[in-house]
This record gives C-alpha cells, sequence and structure tokens, in this order.
C-alpha cells in the first residue's frame, strides 16, 4: 500500500480519475445522442420500459456513498467490460441485419465502443495503482468472455436499447465515482484485497 | 346532537327537524337568525340552488316549547379538481420532495394521500410538518434507470380526483439557487465588476456533486442580457461592463451532468469603479486652449487631463491619449 500512498501515486490517481471524468462526460454526451439515433432507426418507441436484460449490468447501486474506492473500480471494470463485449455484439448484429445501409449507426456504435475500452483502460490503471490486481484477466485470456445468447431481431432491438440506457447511466455513476476516488484518500483502506475474497 | 352536512355548491338542500313529523309546528335558525317561513315545506327546511354564503349552523326548535329539536353545520363546498403535483430533488443525491396544490378551494375539508412506486417497490414519502402539502423520500438507490411513479390523491366529502407523475431520478433534479451573491467595482478599473456566490445550502455535497453556473448581467437601462456558462469555481469577473453604469446581475447553478437550471439568484446591483474628477494643472489649461475637440464633451478647465508628453495628432484636432479615454467613456454616458 506504500505505492499507493506516495505523492507521486496520489497525483497519478488525481490525474487519472480527473481525465478518466472528462472521457466519461463525453462518453455520456455521445451514448446519449446514439441512443435518441437508435431508437430511431430500430423504430422503437423512447418511453418503452424494458425490464433487466440478462448480461447488461445495471447501474443501480444501494448505499452508493459507502461503497470504498476499491469497490467503485471493481464494479465499474467489470461494468464496462460486460458493455465492450455487448457494444461489439451490437455492432456484429447491425452489420448482419442491414449491412452498409446503416453505416452512421455503426460508426456510432463503434465510436462509443472506443470510449468505453479507453474507459475500462483508465480503471485498470488505477487499479494498478491502488497495488490490486486486475480481476480476471488471465482467465480472459485464456477463455474469453462469456458468449452472448443469440436472440430474435426484435430482442437485440431491446436488449441494444437496454445496454445503451444503462450505459449512460454508468458514465454518469462513474464519473462520480471517481470525483470520490480524486477526493484525498484516508490513511487505510479497509476493502479486502483481492487474494482476501472469495 | 350536531352533526355536519356537506352539500355542493348549487344543490338544493332539504334539512328534516330531526325525528319531528312533517306537520310539527317549527322554527328554524341560520346562525341564529329566524329563516322565514317561505323555505319551509311543512317542518323541513328547503334551501334551492345554495351557494357558500349559505354555509353555517341550522337549528331546529319545537313550535311552542322552543326546544332544540335538531341542529347541524352546513358547509358548501365543490369535489376536488385534479390536483397539481410537483416533484423535485434540490438535495441530490440524498432524496427528492413532493408537493401539491389544489388549482380551486373547495371550502371543505380535504385529505391528501401519496403513493410513491419504484419499479415494484413502494416507498413511503414522509410528510413534512412545514409545509402541510409536502412530503420527501431519500433515495435507496442512485442511477437507476426504472421510474418513479407518484400518485397524489385528494378526497374529500363530495368526491375525490388524483394525479400521476411518472419521472426518473435525473430529470428532477433542480438546485436552489446560488446564495450569497455579491457584486463589486474593482478599483481602477471602470469596466470590471467582480461577482462571487456561494453553493446553495441545501446541496449536501458539491465536491462530488459538483455544480455548474450560468451568469446573466446589464444594465438597468437597458433590457437585454449578456450571459455566460461557469463550469466551476463560485466568481467570475465581468469585463464588459459599461463605464459608470449601474448593473443588475443574477445566477443560476445546475448540476454538472443531470437534471435543470435552478431558478435566478436574488438579483444584486453594482456600478463599475469611476475615477474622481481631478483638478487642472497650468499646462493642461494651455494644452487645452490651443487644441480643438471634436467631441462633443468639454473638460472642466480646472480638471488635470494629460501631461505634455502625451499627445496624439496634431494641429486643430490633437488630443493626448488620456483625454481621448475620458471623451471616449464620457461620450458612452451619452448613448
Amino acid at each position: 500500500m506504500a505505492a499507493a500512498d506516495s505523492p507521486s501515486a496520489a497525483l497519478r490517481r488525481r490525474d487519472l480519475c480527473s481525465r478518466g471524468i472528462r472521457l466519461a462526460g463525453k462518453m455520456r454526451a455521445d451514448v446519449v445522442d446514439l441512443l435518441d439515433t437508435y431508437v430511431e432507426q430500430q423504430g422503437l418507441d423512447a418511453s418503452v420500459s424494458v425490464a433487466a436484460v440478462e448480461g447488461v449490468p445495471p447501474a443501480a447501486v444501494e448505499r452508493w456513498d459507502e461503497q470504498t474506492g476499491t469497490q467503485r473500480l471493481l464494479e465499474n471494470l467489470a461494468a464496462y467490460r460486460a458493455f465492450r463485449a455487448l457494444l461489439a455484439q451490437m455492432l456484429e448484429e447491425q452489420r448482419e441485419q442491414l449491412g452498409e445501409a446503416d453505416a452512421g449507426l455503426g460508426r456510432a456504435l463503434a465510436a462509443v465502443l472506443l470510449q468505453v475500452s479507453a474507459f475500462a483502460y483508465h480503471l485498470e490503471e488505477l487499479l494498478r495503482l491502488e497495488s490490486r490486481g486486475i480481476p480476471g484477466e488471465e482467465e480472459e485470456e485464456e477463455d474469453g468472455p462469456p458468449p452472448l445468447p443469440r436472440l430474435s431481431v426484435f430482442e437485440q432491438k431491446l436488449r441494444g436499447l437496454s445496454v445503451l440506457r444503462e450505459l449512460a447511466q454508468w458514465a454518469v455513476r462513474s464519473s462520480r465515482d471517481l470525483r470520490q476516488l480524486a477526493k484525498p484518500s484516508p490513511a487505510t483502506e479497509t476493502a479486502p484485497s483481492l487474494a482476501e475474497s472469495p | 346532537d350536531s352533526h355536519i352536512q356537506y352539500e355542493r355548491v348549487g344543490a338544493d338542500v332539504t334539512m328534516k327537524c330531526g325525528s319531528m313529523d312533517w306537520d310539527a309546528a317549527v322554527t328554524w335558525t341560520a346562525n341564529g337568525t329566524d329563516i322565514d317561513e317561505s323555505h319551509l315545506n311543512g317542518s323541513y327546511l328547503i334551501l334551492k340552488n345554495v351557494d357558500l354564503s349559505q354555509s353555517g349552523q341550522y337549528s331546529c326548535y319545537e313550535g311552542s316549547s322552543w326546544h332544540l329539536k335538531y341542529q347541524t353545520s352546513l358547509r358548501v363546498g365543490t369535489p376536488p379538481k385534479e390536483p397539481v403535483l410537483m416533484c423535485r430533488s434540490n438535495n441530490y443525491p440524498k432524496g427528492f420532495y413532493c408537493s401539491w396544490h389544489l388549482p380551486t378551494p373547495t371550502y371543505i375539508p380535504n385529505t391528501f394521500n401519496i403513493s410513491v412506486i419504484h419499479g415494484t417497490k413502494d416507498m413511503v414519502c414522509e410528510k413534512d410538518a412545514v409545509p402541510k402539502n409536502r412530503c420527501h423520500i431519500r433515495y435507496l438507490q442512485l442511477f437507476s434507470t426504472v421510474k418513479y411513479k407518484v400518485t397524489l390523491t385528494v378526497t374529500n366529502a363530495l368526491g375525490k380526483n388524483f394525479t400521476t407523475l411518472t419521472f426518473d431520478e435525473f430529470a428532477i433534479v433542480k438546485p436552489d439557487p446560488p446564495e450569497s451573491v455579491v457584486a463589486k467595482p474593482v478599483p481602477n478599473n471602470p469596466r470590471r465588476l467582480e461577482v462571487s456566490w456561494q453553493n446553495p445550502s441545501s446541496w449536501p455535497d458539491p465536491e462530488s456533486f459538483p455544480l455548474k453556473f450560468f451568469l446573466r448581467y446589464r444594465p438597468l437601462i437597458l433590457d437585454q442580457w449578456q450571459h455566460v456558462e461557469l463550469s466551476d469555481g463560485t466568481s467570475h469577473t465581468i469585463t464588459d461592463a459599461y463605464a459608470g453604469k449601474e448593473y443588475i446581475i443574477q445566477v443560476a447553478a445546475k448540476d454538472n451532468d443531470i437534471g435543470t437550471w435552478s431558478d435566478w439568484s436574488v438579483a444584486v446591483h453594482a456600478t463599475p469603479w469611476t475615477e474622481e474628477p481631478k483638478h487642472l494643472t497650468t499646462e493642461a489649461q494651455i494644452t487645452e486652449t490651443t487644441s480643438a475637440s471634436t467631441s462633443s464633451f468639454m473638460a472642466p478647465p480646472t480638471t488635470k487631463i494629460c501631461d505634455k508628453g502625451a499627445m496624439v495628432g496634431s494641429g486643430a484636432v490633437a488630443v493626448c491619449w488620456t483625454a481621448g479615454l475620458v471623451m471616449a467613456a464620457y461620450s458612452v454616458l451619452f448613448i
């Protein structure tokens, strides 16, 4: 933990948090624009309520203010890794269904995917700074993420809507999480290290 | 026994004198005043097309003994119209409040019942002691995409009505206006005003949930506002104020990421710094009498305008820099 507490580590953390906050803000703005385009081009009703979709990480959280820094980083990282896979799937489905007819939507999806990947990288850097191991890295390299279930075209559209909505919420949550992380850290971290967690 | 009787405006009301027979001799009073027999049908009191002024205490007395046989308090009113409901979070992320009122009075007592549902979960909206038509809810979850549904039902003796609001967590976030707005002139700067303010005290955590601000200002003599959006900090220096003009300034706040702008703050007034008039020296007097000015303004002969070396131009229109600045400033006064 000595490395995480050094002045240079604190500066690095603050710098990563500031950049992450800016990235989250840009990402949210782009996702909101993409949502409007997606709803229109998929022929969906913007006000439709979509029940929780399997595999889409919900941004909703209880006792958010009580989370430790490590919890925030781990939950964020797990979410953005999931979004990376989901967006890649959406892009593939888009190309299968519409080919080049919807190049604009495809480009917007690809741009958001890039931002999600960049944000996941930011989170990994912050976790390294906290002297925490990056969870699931070795498993991912060997086996890849679990395959997403194949859905009907309509189910794909609803899942896509859920993905973008939750991602927009996550972008706001992440911005708040990083602001919490950027605050001067307490002397000790109370969350268990990865080696201790089940 | 005393009763309370609620009737709609415009209704026809028949009051029986307790258990007295129809043909019994009785006297009715309204608020202690005898009611004319023309309103009686036997011992029944008939009030047609009642209005609000007919609310009051009605009493029926047996004819000969003047024993009180029946008494009722008539309350004339209306069933409730659809209530007006508003929900807002001015203390995000702690929670939100809802407040309500009726668009028109009913003139009789009403009870309000509010229900809040988040997804499938019922939430309790705790009534505020003051004001009475308000309740508040603590957020149990943050960053949820599931909408909140708030239903307000108003009931009185003559009917009921309700209204429903559906919204998501972010949409209702609206801070209170910034507080302690102060505007001051900047010494030796005739076109500057320094403005500062504070976060609204109801906003619980400005460090984690920073606010951005919108400042608007105009001289009192003009209608058009200038606007400046500020993403951080609680102060700003206006650098394009008209010299010598009194300004009106207001500030609004918004969460950096979500929700809507607050109402405008209380307005403050300020006038930029202006230079005190000074006495002219002998040299300046000579300079003034030998040069002509194209400005409509001429400085008084005792005012020192400029030094000998600070002249621009030549001949009849030679003016010095300082004089030029002063004249330009005063020219603005006359626009």
